[in-house]
């Protein structure tokens, strides 16, 4: 069981909480001309990786709200979180 | 139009559980609250408006994790930007919707959405424990959260330390199985439902 902290509400168990999926993936910019390529890339790739990941997680019984997690997907140490318009340094 | 209450098929007045032999004022006491108005208060992201001129029943807004409340109104901080309203005067809403400007707030009325189960007793936070991941133990009159009771989401809003007293509200579609959790919980200990 993770126990992570949301930057609203602290710290809570991860029943509180609904993964989000890889939380490095940059939507294209608008009005721009994209390659099927890059929009394939966009739309179904993920990485996986082994080690720190910056994720994306909901505080579905909680805040509501979306932010970033650093984790590691081995040990499932938890670094950072940060709201969705912070950068994790 | 007839309002039936959310728990109006389950909630049973009685004495239930291991009550026997015990004080009738040590037993839990599990009540249903009904007939309050509730509604949310959200504001625009984009909004910079400054939320301490807000004076709702006198009260204002609270800041995260807390609530603000006199005899009629409570209001709890549900989230960034969003609170939630219980009163007992049912015309609030009306009363109050000069301050809130349709660009800056949206507000909406949810008092057929919810279920709300009053909690009074020492053990409490022992029901509280069986089924929710908080740390039950350091809230304090006065705060509220938004968690799971055996995977319902529900609002705790901690109302008093002596007696201790707690309202759980849960969605009103959930509201039967969050009242068998939250009774099941209290078998142990016996319990009055008023």
């Amino acid at each position: 069981m993770l126990y992570i902290k949301c930057p609203f509400c602290g710290y809570r168990s991860q029943k509180e909480f609904a993964y989000g999926g890889d939380g490095t993936v940059k939507r294209p910019e608008l009005n721009q001309d994209i390659s099927d390529e890059k929009w394939n890339e966009f739309v179904y790739l993920r990485k996986s990786p082994r080690g720190k990941h910056v994720e994306l997680w909901h505080h579905v019984a909680g805040c509501r709200q979306w932010f970033k997690v650093q984790r590691d997907t081995v040990t499932h140490e938890i670094f950072q979180t940060t709201k969705m318009n912070e950068e994790i340094k | 139009m007839t309002q039936i209450s959310p728990l109006n098929f389950v909630h049973k007045v009685g004495k239930f559980g291991d009550h026997e032999g015990k004080n009738k004022n040590d037993l839990l006491k599990v009540s249903e609250v009904n007939g309050l108005l509730i509604f949310q208060i959200a504001q625009y992201k984009n909004s910079s408006f400054d939320i301490s001129k807000i004076k709702l029943d006198g009260l204002s807004l609270p800041s995260s994790l807390n609530s603000t409340s006199n005899l009629n109104t409570r209001i709890l901080w549900f989230g960034p930007n969003c609170w939630l309203v219980f009163s007992s005067d049912l015309d609030l809403i009306e009363k109050e919707k000069n301050q809130f400007s349709e660009t800056v707030f949206a507000i909406t009325d949810i008092s057929h959405s919810r279920t709300i189960i009053e909690l009074e007793g020492s053990l409490v936070n022992e029901v509280l424990k069986k089924g929710c991941p908080l740390d039950i133990s350091s809230l304090k009159a006065g705060d509220c959260a938004n968690s799971v009771y055996n995977g319902v989401t529900i609002t705790i809003d901690f109302i008093s330390e002596n007696p201790k007293k707690v309202r759980i509200l849960g969605l009103r579609s959930f509201g039967e199985s969050l009242h068998h959790s939250i009774t099941d919980a209290c078998l142990e200990f016996g319990y009055k439902a008023i």
